[in-house]
């Protein structure tokens, strides 16, 4: 089978060809400008142009889909991603399946899983579907010795949306998928100035600091890229500890592959004592120092 | 002025949800509803865009036997038309973003706002989907919203810089969670809300999906879960574990 890869990210594409070239045989299309050739797709497009945004970009991709005889298409799952693939799935008239952990073909149909209620469950769907978005994270990319073929397409045509300002962001200085040992903070802390309290627990186990989505989103506490769960970071550490976040779904689907969970939590009936190993009820200012007084033992 | 439109969902409340310990299947039995959190957020901005601005908001879902809750409290909120389209099956974004097109491709309209994914099954591809029907852009994932001269301007995230996009209208615009507070209607703006105006449609949907559910269950959880109330033997076990982790 011959699949249209795209991403507009360079780290979502390698994973994608990683994950999936000994399934189909792959084109990357990309807007991305780092090299890409050495993951075994076997044509690599590269997306050129002015103003390109969603609506632009669709109609090309929908273009080659059309020209070049493909099977399906697997597209990064990202905000950009997941509105390509609504938009193509109207242009081609075509049944789209977003956010898929596997993808698995046999005879014209396809079994995909997902999560579904919010990360509570995952939802294993047969279909002739031909559209998917990918997760991030789902493996390590692996170049190859080979090379693909480099080409460009240039997209002429004008978006509909007219970019005005770009405001850029502070560069990513973790990288929480890598992390042995997270320390997360929830929306418990109260305060900005309570995550000193949880560095200094990351610093005496070694670990990185994560958080819960009010931290990173809607008080800034810290970055975006320090957020963990359904619409962050997925994370596998050997060790998490969770202070004063109550492990609602969304938060627990980002961290379920932790081999270790550990939970401070005051109200002892938060959801996370559900999903933890080890529990401690209590204040978080008043644990967590001595939790690192006698590591330090 | 504006004639606003804002698309909502009715969930189950998954916060709620327990699963089933022998099939790790979720119990959906006499779990209650709520609002979908995006589409709150949704309801919101409509709402705001209409105080600051001026105009009138109709707010759309397509649901249930039990969406007239779900419109009591948008109306509540704010909303100051409801248009309920009766029966909503179960998530599929074929049926759903065909039977609002259907609806909204004969309203009168400037701009559409909707979340970016729903909490609950998260596919995203509803928006996008009754955009392209409608041939209006889609102009996803705003954070921060302002109308000018017949124009709207977001802020969308991105994951290394913020964009500021501007689209004519009439236009689709989704929203993230961090675009706004949303309201909780006093009590009297609840029972007020039973006066505004409320429609009923019944939906026959002729839309077919090829999509088949194997199964929806639960990951196992192997956790230990061992918690302490006493802090001081919680901390002397804890730092126990974590010592033979932590090298
Ligand atoms: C579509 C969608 C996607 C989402 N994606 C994500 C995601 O990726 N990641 C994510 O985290 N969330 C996500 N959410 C949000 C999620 O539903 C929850 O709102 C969020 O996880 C709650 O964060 P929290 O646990 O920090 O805060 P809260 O739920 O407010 O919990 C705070 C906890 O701290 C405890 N506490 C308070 N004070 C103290 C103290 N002094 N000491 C100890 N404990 C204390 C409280 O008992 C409480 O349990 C998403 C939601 C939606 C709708
Ligand atoms: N049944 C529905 N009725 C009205 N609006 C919906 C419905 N389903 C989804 N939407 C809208 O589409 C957004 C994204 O949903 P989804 O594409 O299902 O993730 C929601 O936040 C709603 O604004």
């Amino acid at each position: 089978m011959k699949a249209m890869v795209f991403s507009e990210k360079a780290d979502l594409s390698s994973q994608m060809l990683t994950l999936f070239r000994n399934t189909f045989e792959m084109d990357l299309y990309t807007t991305s400008n780092e090299n890409l050739l050495n993951f075994g797709a076997k044509n690599v497009f590269k997306l050129t142009g002015n103003n390109l945004y969603v609506d632009n970009i669709s109609e090309k991709l929908a273009e080659m889909y059309k020209n070049n005889g493909y099977d399906i298409i697997i597209i990064g799952s990202s905000a950009m991603g997941r509105e390509i693939s609504s938009l193509l799935s109207e242009i081609l008239h075509l049944e789209a399946i977003t956010e898929v952990m596997k993808i698995e073909p046999k005879d014209g149909i396809i079994a995909t899983e997902r999560f579904f209620y919010g990360g509570k469950t995952v939802i294993r769907e047969e279909s002739e579907a031909k559209i998917f978005t990918v997760l991030p994270g789902l493996v390590d990319p692996q170049p190859v010795n080979s090379s693909s073929t480099e080409n460009n397409i240039s997209i002429d045509k004008d978006s509909a949306i007219k970019v005005v300002d770009q405001i850029e962001k502070p560069k990513s200085s973790v990288n929480l998928e890598k992390a042995d040992i997270i320390v997360s903070a929830g929306r418990g802390i109260g305060k900005k100035e309570g995550l000193a309290v949880i560095q200094q627990l990351a610093d005496v186990l070694h670990g990185e600091v994560g958080g819960s989505r009010p931290v990173c989103l809607d008080y800034h506490w810290l970055s975006e890229e320090r957020q963990v769960g359904l619409s962050g970071k997925r994370v596998k550490p050997k060790v998490y500890v969770a202070c004063g976040i109550s492990g609602q779904v969304q938060h627990i689907a980002g961290m379920r592959g932790s081999r270790m969970v550990i939970a401070i939590n005051k109200d002892k009936n938060a959801p996370i004592f559900n999903e933890c190993d080890y529990g401690i009820v209590g204040d978080l200012y008043a644990v967590i120092p001595k939790l690192i007084e006698a590591m330090k033992k | 002025m504006y004639n606003i439109i804002v698309c909502f969902k009715q969930i189950l409340d998954i916060d709620q949800m327990k699963v089933d310990e022998s099939t790790q299947e979720p119990i959906l039995k006499n779990l209650p509803y709520r609002l979908e959190d995006l589409s709150k957020n949704a309801i919101e901005e409509a709402v705001r865009i209409k105080e600051k601005y001026g105009g009138k908001v109709i707010g759309i879902t397509y649901g249930g036997d039990q969406a007239t809750l779900a419109m009591k409290e948008a109306l509540a909120m704010g909303v100051d038309e409801g248009i309920i389209l009766k029966g909503y099956k179960e998530n599929n974004p074929e049926i759903t973003s065909d039977v609002l097109a259907k609806k909204i491709s004969g309203m009168q309209y400037d701009i559409i706002i909707m979340g970016n994914q729903s909490a609950d099954s998260y596919t995203g591809l509803v928006p996008g989907k009754v955009a392209r029907k409608l041939s209006i852009p889609l102009v996803g994932n705003a954070i921060k919203l302002e109308m000018a001269d017949r124009r709207v301007r977001i802020t969308r995230t991105g994951e290394e810089k913020n964009l500021v996009l501007e689209s004519n209208l009439p236009a689709l615009v989704t929203v993230e969670q961090e675009i706004n507070e949303p309201r909780l209607p006093p009590l009297i703006q609840i029972m007020a809300a039973g006066r505004k105006p409320m429609k009923i449609e019944e939906i026959q949907v002729n839309v077919k999906s090829t999509k088949k559910v194997i199964w929806n269950r639960a990951p196992k959880s192997e956790r230990k879960r061992i918690v302490f109330e006493d802090v001081d033997k919680g901390v002397a076990e804890i730092s126990k574990v974590l010592k033979g982790e932590v090298k």
